[in-house]
């Protein structure tokens, strides 16, 4: 929100509350207002913390895009509407997107019951949904004005299994994961391919969101006698296992999905998490000059913090909008083909990102095999831990 | 053999956390027979006060526990002063329907202060570990299991030998009687609150510091698992609470042990049900206790509603029917599609909660059901959509009341409790059930909604559907009320034991009234499916339920109108607020505080 004035944004929501016709048909034309994004997300509600984690990448990629000049000349901003993750508010959002000529293209939104709700309404109103953390694969099945820059797990997941079982050797492996859509079809992918790499899978244990407690499951997980934990899991929920596997006696590596990847789960984790293997898409000493400048330019921003993997995700999000803005211009429509015509734009989790026209993502994500030694997150060095 | 050991140990450490939130809430239970919702919050602000205190100011472990019991009981004491007292003399639920106000001002008032972000709140205890059997626990452990057992056995001497205690005891028996004994009730009433939120707060940071993790969604879980423990051990009841917490532990492990991480909660949930029916006292009540809710329906007292003549309500209907033709946005329509899908549950819960008086706290399920039963109609076996929601609906009223079935029972609060068991037992029976609801990944690509043939699609269509939808809803609900089934129903909620003697039979009575409001869940959960495209077990959850019940209580209870204006308010207020950005969800709150303090008895007033 804080890339327009207030006034007009208080102004344009009374508008569109009371009459419907939001913003004057004269007003949008004129090129020194900014080229308008919506953006439904959490920011108050359970998933809150992933909302404001959302504004800081994107505040970051609009500060550069206007330091290179804008959208040809013009400015971008992004309208952020808080959906609490509910489906009932996000299909209201939609609507209120949709029917606001001022917006080009939609972001979001977070989980896939409140982005999917939505969907059909973007569909029809012909207004481009960009879901950049929705890796349900039926997601992009929604229509052809769906598109995400999400990993997909397909992808994903066998570049994790092959650090685990190929790199790191392990033979009989333990999955816990969290039991959502994103975690269960994780886990599909990861199953399969650590087999196809010929390691045995020997239990897998769905928890759920709110889950802290985890001392029974890590016992059940001990009695199948693995030599090794897999952790398909975000970062809170992730540094809750490690800690408790310590204190029940589990002394297996542990190697963990991309999406611990934040300086919250070292944080969290505290001494329990030295050790724990990170299959990620960036790492910090990473000489790619994308992956530089967002790390300079986000700890020059947030005074010092470390980005983490929503924040990259949102950066990546708000760089590929403003590539797709820049080819389309504001028209709806041309804005959805400029998705198929939008070359090798810089991605920090995609190194460059291209769409595949058929599935409506990008394919071929960056993989960085780290460990945390020390309290920190390095490149793993290739010796056993 | 070593493992169920392990197994044994790790369900009496859960036990002994969720002991702490217990106890605070057998407390207030006791004494002023409300489940207070607000309990977890104050847990919340518990941990982030301790937070400030360990991380910002670095006071020692001792110091921390004081500083963070003397916050916490000031927070109980503004509750219980501001919030509660002023409703003491008004309907039994108000009560109950500001401690979830005041849970949603908490909450987010701990957001917007800290940021939604997670933190870390570090041990001030030594790391040092002892070995029990396969694993290890350390100091916090003990402290923990310390605290809960000796805050629940000085509260029990307190309760019964000391002068304060006896007052407590006899307020909590017997309010009225107590009073013109000269007891002051509301010095009893601040003492309680004051305990039960020093001990809230201190068991938030406890446990805070035991995951080494706070965030601002600890507060609705700590609530749930604190109210499941505590009526294991038998509502108002402290050192039960304490036994009931470490039971839900055990259950839960064994569960996990016997059958998976994912079945977890649905042994805590299924040894709720299971106490409540064959022990409605909790398990440590003596046979000679008088029961704790009164023998008759005082929990919801009549008032004089609101007469609105029909006149008005048909010009508003028709307002409402010819809205689409103006220039109204897209965005305007869908939210008061989304008010009258609402509306529709509001209907059904203010039938069960209000006309017959059973508080339902799960008819999100309701909503799942039929929302699953008309996706899966429609998808696998190519029913048309118009029929599928009504199979929808049919399913919802059949299975709801089966479920529903053995809290019949069960009064008052218990009933409120039961269906929250069964809520969220429907709602892990869908996560687990994978081969035929697809589990956590859900189904989409649901149908959108159809009517003879023609796709309803637009806004302006669905519009008039939904709204078409609930006025029939809403019509035949109203002629149920005024036919004798309705006199038979409100006799029940007003003096089961009166009706019962006049040779009403209370199980079939409660039965129609949860067949027809489990018809009308049903085809609003069943619209939501098709009109959403995709749903999963998180689509319908336990906020559903709770907003269901604030809409009920706002427009009165049991009034037709004002579960319709109630929907109206709840969904159009958040969306109003929307200018406040991330202020609107305390806002909200505020103005819901505000509307049960002067009108407790909901806008309509209670039919």
């Amino acid at each position: 929100m804080s890339n327009i004035d207030r006034r007009t944004l208080v102004k344009g929501s009374f508008a569109a509350m009371m009459a419907g016709a939001a913003f004057s048909r004269g007003a949008f034309a004129d090129t020194s207002e900014p080229i308008l994004l919506g953006v439904s997300g959490p920011l108050t509600g359970p998933n809150a913390q992933y909302g404001t984690q959302w504004k800081q990448g994107f505040d970051l990629a609009l500060d550069e895009i206007m330091a290179a000049g804008g959208i040809n000349g013009r400015k971008l901003a992004y309208q952020f509407e808080d959906s609490q993750s509910d489906p009932r508010q996000s299909v209201a959002i939609a609507q209120k997107f949709v029917s606001n000529p001022a917006i080009v293209l939609e972001l979001g939104d977070f989980s896939s019951p409140a982005s999917m709700a939505a969907s059909p309404i973007y569909q029809r109103g012909g207004l481009v949904q960009f879901g950049f953390t929705n890796s349900h694969p039926d997601f992009t099945k929604g229509g052809d004005f769906m598109w995400s820059t999400s990993v997909s797990q397909a992808d994903e997941q066998p570049l994790l299994a092959a650090y685990a079982v190929k790199r790191l050797g392990l033979k009989k492996l333990a999955v816990l994961h969290l039991n959502t859509d994103w975690g269960r079809t994780s886990r599909d992918y990861f199953v399969k391919a650590a087999k196809e790499y010929g390691a045995e899978i020997a239990v897998t244990e769905g928890y759920i969101a709110e889950e802290r407690d985890f001392r029974s499951t890590l016992v059940r997980v001990r009695d199948a006698n693995p030599d090794g934990l897999i952790l398909i899991s975000y970062y809170s929920d992730g540094a809750l296992i490690a800690r408790q596997a310590r204190q029940v006696g589990l002394k297996q590596v542990m190697c963990a999905a991309s999406s611990v990847y934040s300086p919250k789960f070292i944080e969290l984790g505290g001494e329990a998490v030295e050790d724990v293997h990170v299959g990620t898409r960036y790492f910090p000493e990473d000489t790619r000059p994308e992956v530089q400048k967002f790390i300079a330019g986000f700890k020059k921003k947030y005074n010092g913090q470390e980005p983490d993997a929503f924040n990259a995700y949102a950066y990546d999000a708000m760089n590929m909008a403003a590539a797709v803005v820049k080819i389309g211009g504001t028209d709806r429509k041309a804005i959805r083909d400029a998705f198929t015509k939008v070359k090798d734009v810089p991605s920090v989790i995609f190194g460059t990102a291209t769409f595949d026209v058929a599935t409506r993502r990008v394919k071929g994500a960056m993989n960085a095999e780290l460990v945390v030694r020390k309290g920190q997150f390095a490149l793993w060095d290739g010796k056993p831990t | 053999m070593s493992s169920w050991l392990d197994y044994t140990i790790n369900g009496l450490i859960v036990g002994n956390v969720y002991a702490l939130v217990a106890v605070g809430l057998a407390l207030i239970f006791g004494v002023s027979r409300l489940i207070n919702f607000a309990q977890g919050s104050i847990y919340l602000v518990g941990a982030y006060i301790g937070w400030v205190a360990v991380v910002q100011l670095h006071t020692p472990l001792p110091l921390t526990i004081i500083v963070v019991a003397v916050a916490a009981a000031i927070v109980g004491l503004i509750i219980e002063r501001f919030g509660l007292r002023p409703l003491q003399n008004s309907v039994r639920i108000a009560p109950l329907l500001a401690t979830i106000g005041i849970s949603f001002v908490l909450d987010q008032l701990v957001m917007l202060t800290f940021s939604p972000n997670p933190r870390a709140l570090p041990s001030q205890l030594p790391d040092v570990r002892f070995q029990v059997g396969g694993g290890t626990i350390g100091p916090l452990d003990l402290l923990i299991a310390g605290v809960g057992l000796t805050s629940a056995l000085l509260l029990f001497v307190f309760l019964r030998y000391s002068k304060l205690g006896w007052a407590v005891r006899a307020a909590s028996q017997d309010r009225d009687a107590a009073m013109q004994m000269g007891v002051d009730v509301n010095r009893v009433n601040q003492a309680v609150f004051g305990i039960a939120a020093a001990l809230g707060g201190v068991s938030g940071m406890l446990v805070g510091m035991y995951y080494n993790q706070i965030d601002t969604a600890m507060s609705l879980q700590a609530t749930l698992k604190g109210v499941v423990a505590e009526v294991v051990g038998g509502a108002g009841n402290v050192p039960g609470a304490v036994i009931g917490s470490l039971l839900l532990g055990l259950v839960e492990s064994y569960g996990v042990a016997v059958f998976g991480t994912s079945y977890r909660n649905l042994f805590a949930f299924l040894l709720l049900v299971v106490v409540l029916v064959l022990r409605p006292n909790g398990l440590f009540a003596s046979a000679r206790q008088a029961p704790p809710e009164p023998l008759t329906g005082t929990f919801i007292a009549p008032s004089r509603p609101v007469r609105i003549p029909r006149w008005a309500l048909a010009v508003a209907s028709a307002g409402f029917a010819v809205l689409p033709l103006f220039p109204v946005s897209f965005y305007v329509l869908q939210t008061l599609i989304n008010a009258w899908l609402l509306g529709m549950l509001a209907l059904s819960l203010t039938l069960v909660a209000g006309t017959i008086g059973q508080v339902s706290l799960g008819h999100a399920a309701l909503l799942a059901i039929g929302a699953y039963t008309s996706a899966l109609l429609s998808l696998a076996l190519n029913v048309p959509v118009g029929l599928a929601v009504i199979g929808g609906g049919l399913m919802s009223a059949a299975l709801g009341t089966l479920l529903i079935s053995p809290s019949f029972r069960l009064r008052g609060h218990y009933v409120s409790i039961a269906t929250l068991a069964i809520g969220e037992i429907v709602s892990l029976v869908i996560l687990n059930w994978e081969s035929v609801t697809r589990g956590p990944i859900g189904i989409s690509g649901i149908p959108p909604l159809s009517l003879f043939g023609y796709d309803l699609i637009s806004p302006t269509s669905i519009y008039w559907f939904s709204f078409a939808v609930m006025v029939v809803l809403a019509l035949l609900q109203g002629r149920l009320l005024d036919s004798h089934l309705g006199r038979s129903f409100r006799a029940i909620r007003d003096d089961d034991v009166a009706a019962r003697a006049y040779g009403l039979s209370l199980n079939r009575y409660k039965s129609l009234a949860f067949i027809f409001g489990g018809f009308a869940a049903g085809i609003s959960g069943g619209i939501a499916a098709h009109l959403y495209s995709y749903i999963n077990h998180e689509t319908f959850n336990t906020q559903q339920s709770i907003l269901a019940l604030t809409v009920v209580i706002l427009g009165g209870l049991g009034n037709v109108v004002g579960a319709m204006l109630g929907a109206v308010a709840l969904v159009g207020l958040p969306e109003v607020f929307r200018i406040a950005a991330e202020y609107r969800i305390l806002i909200y709150g505020i103005v819901l505080l505000l509307l049960v303090r002067f009108r407790p008895q909901g806008l309509l007033g209670t039919m």
